[in-house]
């Protein structure tokens, strides 16, 4: 039994706080040395740091 | 390295990468307690993870203590510790009388 | 309670000793948003939040520091322990090597002793998770700012392991951020602290 929403509808939640969007999980990396050698097995999750903008 | 060294190295590898997607499927699932999808994911490679344990353990020495092997002497203690660096001409004395991976016995000379 | 897997969670084999970036990572170890304030941090901050999934994520990423602790500690040790005197003289390293050798000691690269100023576990679920997110961040940062200073593949391979990880540590007190705010009155979720305060029990009166 699950009791919290997952409705992301943003622009109507109460001002005074601040929220984190929900991961919805849709697939782990398929190579899993590759996703540990990483630091995530979520694609969405993976956000290297390059020390540059990326255009 | 010898060959025993590179395939013990391999199944230690392979032991941190099954343990680091139960760790990420983990913290997802404290979140996310009702994801049927995770939880599958989660119990397939938690029953790998406990067979290479348990493999590990019999042919090389126990990542915990509570995992069983057939040994008569506490391999626990006398294997590496895993800050030991492979690199190292200096590695940590043990009071095995054969060296094992990455484990010579007697200390290196002085600096 | 905890049991010990004897093994690093990311493998750490460093060929190259490096006194200077050892002074600097060893920051993450004992320093403001290293990874022993982090553990002591979460770990701290389980007993009073009132939910179960807020204090399982709490338990499961401050375990998770406790192994990222360990890390940090073999690169500062393998950073350091062939380390010649000429080498310790020459890089600034004395004052530590002088009160602890090679040994490991935490402390910020500043030299400030780890202490539990470092954090705060203030007993409130939200001010709580606030304070988990801004760490995640400031570890990233500082991260971002060590591998800005790096060039040892030996060395940049766990420290992006690392950093990534508080990335996904973020995301996941940001969603038990989001449990917590759903099982609270939308319309006020200041109006009482559920780790504390009972249905019927405000001194103050005030509705």
């Amino acid at each position: 039994m699950q009791d919290y929403h997952f409705e992301e509808n943003f622009e109507r939640f109460p001002i005074a706080m601040a929220y984190v969007p929900w991961q919805h999980l849709s697939c782990i990396y398929d190579n899993l040395e590759e996703a540990f050698e990483t630091g995530t097995i979520f694609p969405e999750l993976d956000k290297p740091f390059t020390g540059r903008r990326v255009v | 390295m010898s060959n025993n060294c590179s395939e013990q190295n391999r199944m230690l590898k392979d032991i941190s990468i099954i343990d680091f997607t139960l760790v990420e499927l983990t913290q997802y699932l404290d979140t996310h307690p009702f994801d049927t999808q995770a939880m599958e994911y989660f119990n397939h490679y938690a029953r790998i993870k406990n067979q290479m344990m348990q493999d590990f353990a019999c042919r090389y020495y126990p990542l915990t203590t509570d995992t069983s092997t057939d040994r008569k002497e506490w391999n626990w203690v006398l294997s590496p510790m895993p800050w030991e660096n492979v690199n190292d001409p200096y590695p940590l004395a043990d009071s095995t009388p054969n060296g094992s991976c990455n484990n010579n016995s007697g200390r290196g000379g002085y600096r | 309670m905890w049991s010990y897997e004897k093994r690093l969670q990311f493998p750490v084999n460093i060929k190259n000793p490096n006194a200077k970036l050892a002074q600097v990572i060893i920051s993450q170890y004992g320093g403001p948003d290293g990874e022993m304030g982090a553990s002591m941090r979460y770990l701290s901050q389980r007993y009073a939040t009132p939910y179960r999934e807020v204090a399982g994520v709490l338990t499961d990423i401050g375990t998770e520091e406790l192994a990222h602790l360990e890390m940090v500690a073999t690169i500062v040790h393998q950073l350091t322990r062939n380390l010649s005197m000429e080498e310790i003289k020459a890089s600034g390293f004395a004052p530590y090597y002088t009160d602890h050798t090679v040994g490991i000691w935490p402390q910020a690269a500043g030299g400030i002793p780890f202490n539990a100023c470092e954090f705060q576990s203030k007993g409130d679920v939200i001010t709580d998770l606030f304070e988990d997110m801004a760490a995640e961040q400031k570890a990233r940062t500082t991260y971002d700012n060590i591998l800005r200073l790096i060039d040892d593949p030996d060395v940049c391979e766990p420290i992006r392991f690392l950093r990534q990880r508080e990335i996904i540590h973020f995301q996941r007190f940001g969603e038990a951020l989001r449990i917590t705010q759903d099982r609270l009155n939308e319309k006020n979720f200041y109006a009482f602290n559920p780790g504390f305060d009972t249905v019927a029990d405000c001194g103050c009166n005030n509705n």
